[in-house]
């Protein structure tokens, strides 16, 4: 926050996404604030692919990549939908070229 | 034909033995329901029959099309024609429910070698699965089953039902928290597809849903073993004599 930013507000929200059972997340916020008048927020959440959303989409006829694909879209979609739409489809398809493999 | 036949099914999940001995034949074209109290298997059976991980058969076998299920992977028992309607249907956020049915029916037409649907013959034959089960546009749009009540839900899982054609359908508890018209609704959509080249498992706990889905055998299911069977008379004896009774004269 700039010293001259008076009354600004700045919300900060990271939500991690666990997929496969060796990881963890770490979220660390660093917000630097340099006007007291400002409101600022940071949240974090952590969530993994339930068992359940997996089995789910499995029994549809979905296989596994492509139901692991579906959840993490479906998990991101807040975001990129909100990116300029060159950004958007660069986005999904970097988190389809990710995923690729990554579930066995 | 037989669409199903169940021998001597054993499971366990979790070091525990949940199905004890349980054999059953559905014949095609037949609507078979399983009645059973609490903890008495019937959801183990049915995720059985799906594949779900951490359902593991022990001893005994199911022959699905007279084919041996047990090597099947979930999605390859979905593709050759199995459906289970979920007692609870489970909540993906940020994925419309109209890109989860078309991704499920393309996914499997994939699989059997057909051409997949462009959206907008998806779209048109959920449209018309949805305007007979009253499910509205503004649902396709929602998340999945994301703040859907009961109702929506579990009309939802038979509106998948509808679409997926299935050979062999399973509907866990589909009457748990519906009212008596969302019940008749949901019932409707049942028997509307009901056929001689398809049979259905309807497992629940009361005779109610029983009047609307009038089935050719009922099976009582008591700690994981069959323990009554009879035609759809046996429903009502069940819920005039409850469980306990009919187990005493069983004895």
């Amino acid at each position: 926050m700039h010293p001259r930013a008076t009354g600004a507000r700045n919300h900060t929200q990271c939500d991690s996404l666990l997929i496969g059972k060796e990881c963890g997340a770490h979220t660390v916020p660093y917000i630097e604030c340099r006007n007291p008048s400002a409101q600022i927020e940071h949240e974090a959440t952590t969530s993994k692919i339930a068992d359940d959303q997996l089995f789910y989409c499995l029994s549809r006829g979905i296989g596994q990549e492509e139901a692991v694909a579906l959840i993490v879209n479906g998990f991101c979609r807040e975001v990129l939908q909100q990116l300029p739409m060159e950004f958007a489809v660069e986005a999904q398809k970097l988190v389809g070229i990710s995923l690729e493999g990554s579930v066995g | 034909m037989n669409m199903l036949e169940i021998e001597n099914l054993h499971v366990v999940v979790q070091g525990q033995e949940i199905l004890k001995g349980l054999s059953l034949v559905i014949r095609t074209g037949e609507v078979h329901a399983i009645m059973g109290p609490n903890g008495s298997g019937k959801s183990t059976l049915s995720y059985t029959l799906a594949g779900r991980e951490g359902y593991e058969i022990t001893e005994g076998r199911i022959l699905y099309q007279g084919k041996n299920l047990a090597p099947l992977t979930p999605e390859e028992r979905a593709t050759r024609g199995m459906f289970l309607a979920f007692q609870y249907p489970v909540e993906i956020p940020g994925v419309t429910t109209m890109n989860f049915l078309k991704t499920a029916l393309n996914a499997q037409r994939r699989a059997r070698g057909e051409k997949e649907l462009d959206a907008m013959s998806v779209l048109k034959s959920v449209r018309e699965a949805a305007s007979a089960l009253n499910v509205p546009e503004e649902m396709l749009r929602r998340a999945l089953n994301v703040g859907f009540s009961g109702g929506e839900k579990k009309r939802l899982e038979i509106l998948q039902m509808t679409l997926f054609k299935p050979l062999l359908a399973i509907l866990d508890e589909t009457d748990s928290g519906l009212d008596i018209d969302a019940l008749k609704l949901v019932a409707g959509g049942v028997n509307a597809l009901r056929a001689p080249d398809r049979a259905m498992l309807v497992i629940t706990h009361y005779q109610r849903l029983l009047d609307y889905i009038v089935p050719d055998r009922v099976h009582v299911l008591d700690k994981g073993r069959i323990v009554a069977e009879g035609g759809k008379e046996l429903a009502h004896e069940l819920e005039a004599k409850g469980y306990a009774g009919l187990a005493r004269d069983a004895a």
